[in-house]
Parts: structure tokens; sequence; C-alpha cells
């Protein structure tokens, strides 16, 4: 009887432990569903901490202008040099400055400024919260009948929706600008004619829709790193387990919604 | 830091701005033209005279009645095209996109702002062109074209 039931265990535990993780999953999704409603639901209403709203818009914005900007001025001329080789086995190098522009525009300026913020701020919040969390100071918050939700997760999503469009703004602009220098000063572009072609062929609709996705990355990038923190469990290395957590799920979350939004666009555009 | 990183895109949108020139607000008059095929004409194509850009298409429409296509032309003021000009659709390169070259006519009367221009050529259906010299018949007599260079060498075979 010991052997068969051995075997029985044996047999049944890859289906235990499938149904396991597929509960675990479902129970997080709405675990963050749950999380986002009642973020929202915080930073929408009153009273706010305008202090706090402050601190993250400077938190998340404007220090996190280095970063975009280097990277979007280094993916623009990457990205002029690639088009202009790939444009060059059919005889069209002179559609590089548009090409350039769309990319950036529609594509890369969101999801790299969106992508630096999931590494750089994600992981900050998570540190951040989960450590409070670990030192029980958001227990005693409660004490104090201070909401958390609302001093710690709100300002943080706000920043998140608010900021991440203008820092895109900022890349659009300065990863363009990567591609114009690239053009000229390495390919022979003529600088006028670039920036003459690049503005006559932008559509309004390129720069919105990305700012559109770069705000719906932005609170995807926020609710990670405050859901993370927020329950973070486990002392120190609880906490670099959230980290770890709101930086890999806001990066795929980027992406996937990233792919939904094209989608959802492109079907409008039509 | 981030100031440095303002400060650099602040000047690279106000020189993007004043090289390239958002003008079609500096009182641009508009004038419109129909075409019976307007190809891959879009909003934002030039609108030149002698190869010189002097405007762009601000709209493309259909006429529902005629089944035309109208273009918004919006034109330099500094431009007064004679009331007998002539558009005609033509293509960048082979790969480009269109834009709306104009002939100018010699009428002693100037286009109007909102007036049109009578005397359009639309776009060239350059695969319809190529099929024409492939099938030089056309219409339903070019149908059966593919197995009629047989036929005649097949029919005196059958009825030897």
């Amino acid at each position: 009887m010991a052997p068969a039931e051995a075997t029985r265990r044996v047999a049944a535990n890859p289906i235990r432990a499938l149904g396991r993780s597929t509960l675990a999953a479902i129970r997080s999704v709405g675990a963050v569903a749950v999380f986002a409603v009642r973020g929202v639901a915080t930073a929408l209403t009153p009273p706010w901490f305008p202090g706090q709203i402050w601190r993250q818009f400077g938190a998340i914005g404007f220090f996190s202008l280095p970063v975009v900007g280097l990277t979007a001025v280094f993916t623009g001329a990457a990205l002029a040099l690639n088009i202009f080789t790939g444009g060059g086995r059919f005889n069209a190098e002179q559609v590089m400055p548009q090409i350039v522009a769309l990319g950036i525009t529609r594509e890369l300026g969101p999801v790299l400024a969106a992508l630096m913020l999931a590494g750089r701020v994600s992981a900050a919040i998570a540190a951040e919260i989960g450590a409070m969390r670990a030192t029980e100071q958001i227990d005693a918050m409660r004490t104090l009948s201070t909401d958390p939700f609302r001093y710690l997760v709100g300002p943080r999503l706000l920043a998140g929706v608010l900021m991440l469009p203008l820092l895109t703004a900022v890349a659009d602009t300065i990863g363009v600008a990567g591609g114009w220098l690239v053009a000229t000063r390495v390919l022979a572009f003529n600088p006028t004619v670039y920036i003459r072609n690049t503005l006559d062929f932008l559509q309004a609709w390129d720069v919105v829709s990305g700012l559109i996705k770069a705000s719906v990355f932005g609170f995807i990038v926020a609710l990670m790193g405050c859901y993370h923190g927020y329950n973070a469990s486990g002392g120190a290395r609880g906490v670099g387990r959230a980290t770890t957590h709101a930086v890999v799920s806001s990066a795929i979350l980027i992406f996937a919604s990233d792919y939904l939004l094209t989608t959802v666009f492109t079907h409008a555009a039509r | 830091m981030g100031v440095v990183v303002l400060a650099l895109a602040a000047g690279f949108l106000t020189y993007s701005l004043s090289v390239g020139g958002v003008r079609t607000s500096r009182g641009d008059y508009e004038i419109s033209a129909k075409f019976g095929e307007a190809g891959s004409l879009a909003p934002g194509a030039a609108v030149s005279v002698a190869g010189v850009k002097v405007g762009t298409v601000s709209r493309i429409t259909l006429e529902p009645k005629t089944y035309l296509a109208v273009a918004k032309l919006s034109i330099d003021p500094s431009v007064k095209l004679p009331a007998d000009s002539t558009a005609k659709i033509t293509s960048d390169g082979l790969l480009g996109g269109a834009h709306v070259a104009i002939a100018p006519g010699a009428a002693l009367e100037d286009l109007k702002p909102g007036g049109e221009i009578q005397n359009t050529q639309g776009a060239v259906d350059i695969f319809g062109l190529i099929g024409s010299v492939i099938r030089p018949q056309g219409g339903g007599a070019a149908a059966p074209s593919a197995p009629a260079p047989a036929n005649p060498a097949t029919q005196p075979a059958e009825s030897y």
C-alpha cells in the first residue's frame, strides 16, 4: 500500500502544483486590480497631500530626465544609422528622417522612457514602501489615522500618470535630435531638409498616441512599484524580492499593454 | 542635469520650428482642385510651382455626387496663380508620396481665395500603365490574352 500511495502522490504532485500556481496567478491579478482601483480612488479624491505629490513629481519626473534623455539620444542615433542601412537596400535612404521620427514618437520614445522608469522609479518605490512595510511604518501610519494609500500610493500614481508623458515629449524631441545629429554629422544629410521632412511628415496623432501610451505606462510603473512594495513580507529579503518583482512585472506589462494599445490605435485610425 | 536635458530639448525644438516653419497659420489662402484620381496624395503633401514649394495640401475629401476627389490647397499669399492654371498630381519618386504641381496659366485675372482650379490632371496609375503595356487590347478583349498567343499556334495544327 505504501508504494502505491507514493506513486499516487508523485503523479498528483505536478497537477497540484499547476493548480496551485494557477490559483496564485488569478489571485494576484485580482489583488492588483483591487489595489489599482483603491489607488486611483484615493488619487482622485481629496484630501490630497500636496507636499507628497510635489515631491513625487520631482522624484519620478524631473530626476529621471538625464536617464531618459541619454537613452533617447543614443537610440535616435542608432535608429538613424540602422534605417539608413536598411533603406539603402532599396534606394530609399532619403525617407530616413520620416521613419526615425515615426519610430521615436509612436513607439520608442514612450516604451524606452517607460522602461528606464521601470528600472529607476518602480524599483525605488518598491524598495521604499517595502522597507516601510518591513519596519512597520505603514502600520504606525494607520495608527496615527493617516491612510497609507492616500499618503504613499496616490501621489505616486498621479506622478506616474502625469510625468511620463512629459518625459516622453522630451524623449521624442531628444531622440529626433539624436537622429538628426548622426544624419547631419556622419551621413551628410542637409540639416534643414532633415528637419523640414520630419515636421512635414509627422502628424499630431503620431505624437499624441505616444503620449497616451506613456501615461498608461506611467500608471503601470507606479502601480507595480507600490503594489509589490506594499505587499512585501519577510524583512530585508522580502524587500529585495519586491524590488525585483516590481521591475520585472512592470517591464512585461509595459510591453504587453504597448502591443494592446498599438492594436487599438491602429484600428481607431482606420 | 535635468535642467541641461530640458534646455537641450527646448533648444532643438525652437531650432527645428524656426527652420522647418509651421507655416499654415501665416495667412495662407485656400483654393480647391478636383481630381478624378487622387492616388497616394495625402494631407500635408507639397504644392509646388516650377518645383518650388508654395503651399501644402490641407484636406482631401470625396465629392459624393460626382465621385471626384476634392483637394484643398493652402497657398502662400505672395504667390498669385492665374485663373487658368493647371494642377497635376505627380509622384515624388518611385517609392515616394505624391505632390501637386501647378503649371501657371496665362489668364489676366488671378485665382481668388476659395477659388477652384478648373484644369486638373489626376494621379497616374503606374501599375495600370504597366498593365496596359503588357496587354495592349485592354478591357474585356484582353482578359483571355494569356491563352491567346497559344491559339494561333494550335489552330493551324488543328485545321490542318
